[in-house]
């Protein structure tokens, strides 16, 4: 079994403002230096492969999240009593109580809501000659996520840049997380304010909390952070996959096309996507005992990190991972994340983007690139921050 | 080879039912209908319900020997 000193090393930072913003070429370092690299800037063992990604994400027992899932301590700290921050039966009472709200069960009743949302964002779209693809993105999640979880009119604007800034101190303390510190401070000092004013919309899942609370199911201090749980994910991460979308379908317009021949191809475009342009990088894992991946020895309290990003361009699993290609079966991608912590919102994901390219598939022709497009910078979130495009009416 | 459901885990994403429409599907009220629940999976079904169980995004699906 290979040990410590003799696990291949990376020593270039993966969180580098240059890499943050292309880190693909980083990635395919990794792979290729094999299954369990160290990362000593990190003091991590990085996994970049598609196997050893889903393995640790199927063995929550050893590889636990309770120890927080970030990359630094001051978050991991910060972040206790949420869900994506514990284990066991804490973990699936603290999911059970919001996630139901989110299954795709759940959710077909708001079905007809969004896609009528969804039409109404294109067409506002397509009255202006170019547009930032970033806030055509942007509207929907938007529209549909702060009622659902019941967040007041009141605070709303600041709601991407909390949500950002929650994702951004989940990373390494590097500046990028330092500078976020303060939003990410602010979206928690809000969300005690909510919650301790009763400020939630009426029905919400926000709502819901509070009165469980009342009922002495849990109690009331847990709920702000439940609710910055289902809040911060759901916004930067979604907007991500539908500003993807739109910058792979104009610059791949062979696949448009497809989609357009072939609306049914629309559920696996989304995997494809998610697939291609992962919204989230990475997250951590804390291995609770003495263990081993692919040969190589890791020590108990060891951090490893699952790189959801690489695995899903792993050419051990993808058949030319690099294409963006919907007829692939990319069902099995990682961007979610697999198992017991996989994406509790990601049937609202999935809605929200797929409502988005049908009604751009029934009102567009082309979607063409006008303009360079720029990445934003954050520790976790993968996402274009500027994204000129030109939609051509159908 | 048998394939158990686990149906408090399963939320209905449904990517069971995208992988194999024989196997797997999601009634009126998006409810998981497992129609080899106990018993042998056909062979020609064999791949379609191995990626089924490995699709599974809450992992509600094992494979038995």
């Amino acid at each position: 079994m290979r040990r410590r000193h003799e696990v291949p090393v990376y020593r270039p930072d993966i969180y580098s403002p240059q890499a943050i913003l292309d880190p693909y070429p980083h990635y395919a370092k990794l792979r290729e230096l094999g299954p369990v690299v160290w990362l000593p800037r990190r003091k991590v063992y990085a996994l970049p492969r598609y196997a050893e990604c889903k393995a640790v994400l199927l063995d929550d027992k050893t590889f636990v999240s309770g120890d927080g899932v970030a990359l630094n301590p001051v978050t991991n700290r910060l972040s206790r009593g949420t869900t994506l921050n514990s284990d066991g039966e804490d973990h699936a009472a603290r999911r059970a109580r919001v996630a139901n709200r989110l299954t795709p069960r759940a959710l077909r009743a708001m079905t007809d809501v969004v896609e009528r949302q969804a039409a109404e964002i294109v067409d506002t779209a397509l009255e202006r000659c170019t547009v930032d693809g970033v806030e055509v993105a942007a509207a929907l999640p938007m529209s549909v996520v702060p009622d659902l979880v019941g967040w007041p009119e009141e605070g709303r604007e600041h709601l991407l840049r909390w949500g950002a800034a929650t994702f951004d101190v989940l990373g390494p303390l590097n500046g990028q997380a330092i500078q976020a510190i303060p939003d990410g401070l602010g979206m928690m000092r809000f969300a005690h304010t909510v919650a301790k004013r009763r400020k939630v919309l009426p029905g919400s899942m926000g709502d819901d909390l509070l009165r469980a609370a009342d009922a002495g199911e849990l109690a009331h201090a847990e709920c702000p952070a439940l609710m910055i749980d289902y809040l911060a994910p759901s916004l930067d991460t979604t907007l991500s996959a539908i500003a993807s979308a739109l910058h792979l379908f104009a610059t791949h317009p062979g696949q448009w096309q497809l989609l357009k021949d072939d609306p049914g191809l629309i559920p696996n475009a989304v995997n494809e996507v998610v697939r291609f342009e992962s919204p989230l990088r990475a997250f951590s894992r804390k291995v609770a005992r003495d263990t081993e991946i692919a040969g190589t020895a890791l020590p108990a309290g060891a951090r490893a990190l699952v790189l959801y990003a690489s695995a899903n361009r792993d050419a051990l699993k993808w058949d030319d991972p690099d294409t963006f290609d919907i007829r692939r079966n990319a069902a099995h991608q990682l961007g979610f994340g697999h198992g017991t912590h996989g994406c509790a919102g990601q049937g609202l994901a999935r809605l929200e983007t797929q409502a988005m390219l049908r009604a751009l598939v029934a009102r567009v022709d082309r979607i063409e690139p006008a303009g360079p497009p720029e990445w934003a910078r954050n520790n976790i979130i993968h996402r274009l921050g500027r994204l000129p495009i030109e939609l051509i009416p159908a | 080879m048998k394939i158990s459901a686990d149906y408090d885990r399963c939320e209905g994403h449904g990517l069971c039912a995208e992988q194999a429409p024989a196997i797997f599907e999601l009634d009126d009220d998006a409810e998981l209908v497992h129609h080899f629940d106990g018993s042998d999976i056909p062979p020609e079904q064999l791949a379609a319900a191995r990626a089924a169980v490995t699709a599974c995004p809450v992992a509600a699906l094992r494979e038995l020997p």
